[in-house]
């Protein structure tokens, strides 16, 4: 698909700005969903080529705002819930019930 | 319990899964020299043939082998096709004031391109 | 915490993650040992130490070095090296006349069982789109500078295989072993946005 993804060739994204001496993961929140690719991957919920979509498919806006594993993120969100291994009412209330532990 | 436990993740680890379809019986379309035009081919489905070499002309560089096809697995279908690195120079991809010595390589597979010679 | 200024994450991505890990787990979809093992392998077992020794065996060992252009794969396998994202290896010479660069240009394709996970750099939206058409501006932003008749050569990294750039071995090196050797290859030399500097 002709989406935001497909980038070769495109100007306007700024300069490099390599970081030196990067950390293999930036945040804590990085390292499940990383695991998750295997998890998932093993279990038959994907395979890369359908993960692969799924972040071609989150929207150029969201593409771009989000970082590398938020793209992931989005993906595993949109395949759990395609596949009816998840509900969105299920994330949210997690979600809910997780911000009301921390306070 | 889950399918991917501790003991198992060396051995995916190490082993991976391979794309490539060993013992594949489908020809060749093109041959390494050929010169290949890419489709300009637009699907709203997933495919990998990128948008800035649609329509371009390069040379079959390489034949990798038969690999799963990306394009149709992606959406839950079976299928594969040969796979070859396609060479491009940079004047073919960008137009004038591009080099003509610097190059750009990408992998095509069968029914991503025609033959022009 | 490492901190980015310019990728912070959006605002409910940690609680969503810890969502969706707690909901896996309860599912029976993920075994939290196994991610701490993934994350351990991939942050102190798999780097580019692993494809600084292919290349420091290709520097040193004709024979590996002929192998290793015959069947990327398997001969990167003798080192132990092989599996998730590098089942089927390409490697690129760099030479006198001819200098290679990789890129995957539709998401992040890279070697890892050679190189580790990518960095933020190859991943992003101004590597990813800038390479393919300015592939010396490219390389200037990490301070390398070629003569104009060396030949640039990128690769697109958009289907299986996996490339890795074999750099050429700096001047004042000789009778250096291996395992010397492999000390001066860095990762971004075998991406190809840098060549190795002579030892001082």
């Amino acid at each position: 698909m002709n989406s935001i993804h497909d980038m070769g060739g495109m100007e306007g994204f700024g300069p490099i700005n390599p970081e030196e001496n990067e950390a293999v993961f930036h945040y804590e929140w990085e390292k499940p969903i990383f695991g998750f690719f295997f998890c998932l991957f093993a279990g038959g919920q994907i395979n890369v080529d359908v993960f692969r979509h799924a972040i071609e498919r989150l929207g150029n806006l969201h593409y771009l705002e989000g970082s590398y594993y938020e793209h992931w993120l989005g993906a595993f969100q949109t395949l759990l819930v395609e596949g009816g291994t998840v509900t969105i009412e299920e994330i949210d209330a997690k979600m809910t019930e997780l911000k009301g532990d921390a306070n | 319990m889950a399918v991917l436990t501790p003991e198992i993740v060396p051995g995916l680890v190490a082993g991976g899964a391979s794309a490539r379809v060993v013992d594949a019986d489908l020809p060749a379309k093109f041959n390494v020299g050929d010169t290949v035009q890419m489709k300009n081919t637009n699907p709203s489905t997933h495919t990998r043939l990128a948008r800035y070499v649609r329509g371009k002309t390069g040379v079959v560089n390489m034949h990798h082998g038969v690999f799963h096809f990306n394009d149709v697995i992606a959406h839950h279908g079976q299928g594969h096709q040969n796979c070859y690195s396609v060479k491009f120079t940079m004047l073919e991809l960008w137009g004038e004031g591009y080099s003509a010595t610097d190059y750009v390589y990408i992998d095509m597979f069968d029914d991503y391109m025609d033959k022009v010679s | 915490m490492p901190h980015d200024h310019h990728y912070d994450p959006l605002p409910d991505t940690e609680l969503r993650v810890r969502a969706l890990e707690s909901i896996l787990v309860e599912k029976d979809l993920v075994d939290p040992a196994a991610i701490d093992l993934l994350v351990d392998t991939y942050e102190t077992k798999i780097g580019p130490r692993n494809g600084a020794k292919v290349i420091a065996k290709a520097w040193t060992d004709p024979d590996y070095k002929t192998r290793l252009f015959e069947n990327a794969s398997a001969a990167i396998a003798e080192l132990g090296f092989s599996g998730v994202q590098g089942e089927d290896m390409v490697v690129v010479e760099n030479t006198d006349t001819k200098h290679n660069v990789v890129v995957c240009t539709l998401c992040s394709c890279y070697p890892w069982p050679t190189l580790g996970l990518p960095p933020v750099w190859y991943k992003a939206a101004p590597y990813r789109s800038r390479v393919v058409k300015d592939p010396r501006g490219v390389l200037a932003e990490f301070g390398t500078t070629l003569p104009d008749s060396t030949e640039i050569h990128v690769w697109d990294s958009n289907a299986e295989l996996r490339y890795l750039v074999l750099p050429q071995r700096p001047a004042g090196t000789d009778g250096m072993s291996a395992e010397e050797l492999e000390e001066l290859v860095t990762r971004d030399s075998m991406i190809g946005v840098k060549v190795i500097a002579a030892p001082a």
